[in-house]
C-alpha cells in the first residue's frame, strides 16, 4: 500500500513536470501585438473578400446550388 | 549448562525481535521521509507551474493593445444576406453527426447514428454509395483529396478507410481497411495533404496521425486531459500543425512531426465542440457547449474576439468560415445556425430550417455553399 502511494506520488510528480516544462515553453514563444495581428486579420478579408461567393454573390447562371435546375424528364 | 543454553535461546529471541521491530520503525521513517520530500516536491512544482502560468498572462496582457472588433471599426459592414436551403438530403435513417465536401465541391459524405456512411451528390442530391458500418454513432468521417476514398469512425473506436469504386454495384465493405485504434471512441478524423496518412482525435484525450497503407501509427499527441472533441489541418501554406479542441477546455495547437503541443489556450467555460483555421493559417475559431464562438490569433498568442449573445444560451456543435474568412457560421444545438461577421463581432444573420439540432457544417471547398447535417436525419445546402 505505501508502495502504491508512493506511485501515485511519483506519477504526480512527473505529471507536474511535463506541465512545468510545457509552460516553459510556451513562455519563450515570440508574440506579436493584436494591433498588428489584427491588421493582418483584415487584410486577408480586404483581399480575399471579392472572391467569397458567399459575401458577394455571383451570378445565379454560375453558382450551381443557386440556378434552378429541373431534374424531370418528359416522358 | 542447558538451562543457560534455553535462557540464552530466549535472550537472543527477544534480541532479535527488538532489532526486527527497530529495523520496521527505521523503514518506516526512511518511507516517511522520502514521502515527505517526494510531497514537497510536488508541492514545489505546483508552485513553479502557477508562477509560470501568471507570468504567460503578464507576457500576453502586455501585447493586449486593442480589440480586434474597434479595428474593425473602419472596416465597410456587410449587407444584408439572403440565404435559403437550396437542397435537402434525405435518406439517412436517424441522427446525421458528421460531414465532409470532396475536393470536387460537388460531392458529400456523411455519417449518422444508425451506422451508415453516405456519399452524395449535392448537385442533384443522388445517393452515389452507401456503407453501413458494425457499429452505431458514427461521429466522424472525411473525404480523401483525391476523392477516391472516406474514413469514418466512431464507437467502434477504429478510423476505417473504405476506396470508392465507380462500380455502384460493388460491396465497399469488402474492401475496407482497418487504421487507426483508440482505446475510447473516434471523435474526428481528417486525411492529411494526400490520402496517405489520417488525423484522429478520440475520446481516450489523445490524437494520432496514422499511414492509411500500413496502418501504422506516425505518431501520438498527448496532453488534452480529457476526451479530444475535434480536430483541423492547418491550410496546407502554413505549414506542418493542427489544432485539437477537447472536453477539458483548452484548444491546443500542435507540430506535427515532432508530437509536441507548441500553443494552449483556454478560455472557453465548457467542452469545445469544434475549431476551424482562419483560411490564412494565423488564427482559428472554436465553437462550445457554452454558447460562445471565439477567435483565438497564433501570433499574438491569445483570444482576440468572442462571438456570443445573451439570447443565444444554447451549445455550438461545429463553425466554419466562409472563403475570405469574413463571415463564420456557426451551428447551433437550439437548431439554427448563426451568421457572425468575424471582425466586427456582430452576429449578420439567423437561419431557421432544421428541425433538430445541427451537429455539423461545413463550407464547401470553393465557398459557394455551405452544408449543414442535423439530429432531424436531414442535410441541408445553404446557399
Amino acid at each position: 500500500m505505501k508502495d502504491g502511494i508512493a506511485n501515485n506520488s511519483t506519477a504526480s510528480i512527473s505529471q507536474a513536470r511535463k506541465a512545468v516544462e510545457q509552460l516553459k515553453m510556451e513562455a519563450c514563444m515570440d508574440r506579436i501585438k493584436v494591433s498588428k495581428a489584427a491588421a493582418d486579420l483584415m487584410a486577408y478579408c480586404d483581399a480575399h473578400i471579392r472572391e467569397d461567393p458567399l459575401i458577394m454573390p455571383v451570378p445565379a447562371s454560375e453558382n450551381p446550388f443557386r440556378e434552378k435546375k429541373f431534374f424531370c424528364t418528359i416522358l | 549448562m542447558s538451562e543457560w543454553c534455553i535462557c540464552s535461546v530466549f535472550a537472543l529471541q527477544k534480541v532479535s525481535i527488538i532489532i526486527v521491530i527497530f529495523a520496521c520503525v527505521v523503514c518506516k521513517y526512511i518511507i516517511y521521509l522520502s514521502e515527505v520530500q517526494l510531497n514537497e516536491t510536488l508541492a514545489h512544482l505546483k508552485t513553479e507551474s502557477e508562477t509560470l502560468k501568471s507570468k504567460l498572462e503578464e507576457e500576453r496582457a502586455k501585447l493586449h493593445d486593442v480589440e480586434l472588433h474597434q479595428v474593425a471599426e473602419k472596416v465597410e459592414g456587410l449587407g444584408q444576406f439572403v440565404m435559403k436551403t437550396r437542397r435537402t438530403l434525405k435518406g439517412h435513417g436517424n441522427k446525421v453527426l458528421c460531414m465532409d465536401w470532396c475536393k470536387d465541391k460537388r460531392r458529400i459524405v456523411s455519417s449518422s447514428q444508425d451506422g451508415k456512411v453516405i456519399v452524395w451528390d449535392a448537385f442533384t442530391t443522388n445517393k452515389e454509395h452507401a456503407v453501413t458500418m458494425p457499429c452505431t454513432w458514427v461521429m466522424a468521417c472525411a473525404y480523401a483529396p483525391s476523392g477516391c476514398a472516406v474514413a469514418c469512425g466512431g464507437l467502434d473506436n477504429k478510423c476505417s478507410v473504405y476506396p470508392l469504386s465507380l462500380d455502384k454495384n460493388e460491396n465497399l465493405a469488402a474492401k475496407k481497411k482497418s487504421v487507426a485504434m483508440h482505446t475510447n471512441y473516434l471523435s474526428a478524423c481528417s486525411f492529411t495533404n494526400s490520402d496517405m496518412q489520417i488525423l484522429t482525435s478520440s475520446g481516450d484525450g489523445t490524437c494520432a496521425l496514422w499511414d492509411v497503407e500500413s496502418g501504422q501509427l506516425l505518431q501520438s499527441f498527448h496532453g488534452h486531459a480529457a476526451d479530444v472533441l475535434c480536430l483541423d489541418l492547418a491550410p496546407s501554406e502554413t505549414g506542418n500543425t493542427f489544432v485539437s479542441g477537447g472536453c477539458d477546455k483548452k484548444a491546443n495547437v500542435w507540430d506535427m512531426r515532432s508530437g509536441q503541443c507548441i500553443q494552449s489556450f483556454e478560455t472557453h467555460e465548457s467542452d469545445i465542440n469544434s475549431v476551424r483555421y482562419y483560411p490564412s493559417g494565423d488564427a482559428f475559431a472554436s465553437g462550445s457547449d457554452d454558447a460562445t464562438c471565439r477567435l483565438y490569433d497564433l501570433r499574438a498568442d491569445r483570444e482576440v474576439a468572442i462571438y456570443s449573445k445573451e439570447s443565444i444560451i444554447f451549445g455550438v456543435s461545429s463553425v466554419d468560415f466562409s472563403l475570405s474568412g469574413r463571415l463564420l457560421f456557426g451551428g447551433y444545438n437550439d437548431y439554427t445556425i448563426n451568421v457572425w461577421d468575424v471582425l466586427k463581432g456582430t452576429r449578420v444573420s439567423i437561419l431557421f430550417g432544421h428541425e433538430n439540432r445541427v451537429s455539423t457544417l461545413r463550407v464547401s471547398p470553393d465557398g459557394t455553399a455551405f452544408c449543414t447535417g442535423s439530429w432531424d436525419h436531414t442535410l441541408r445546402i445553404w446557399a
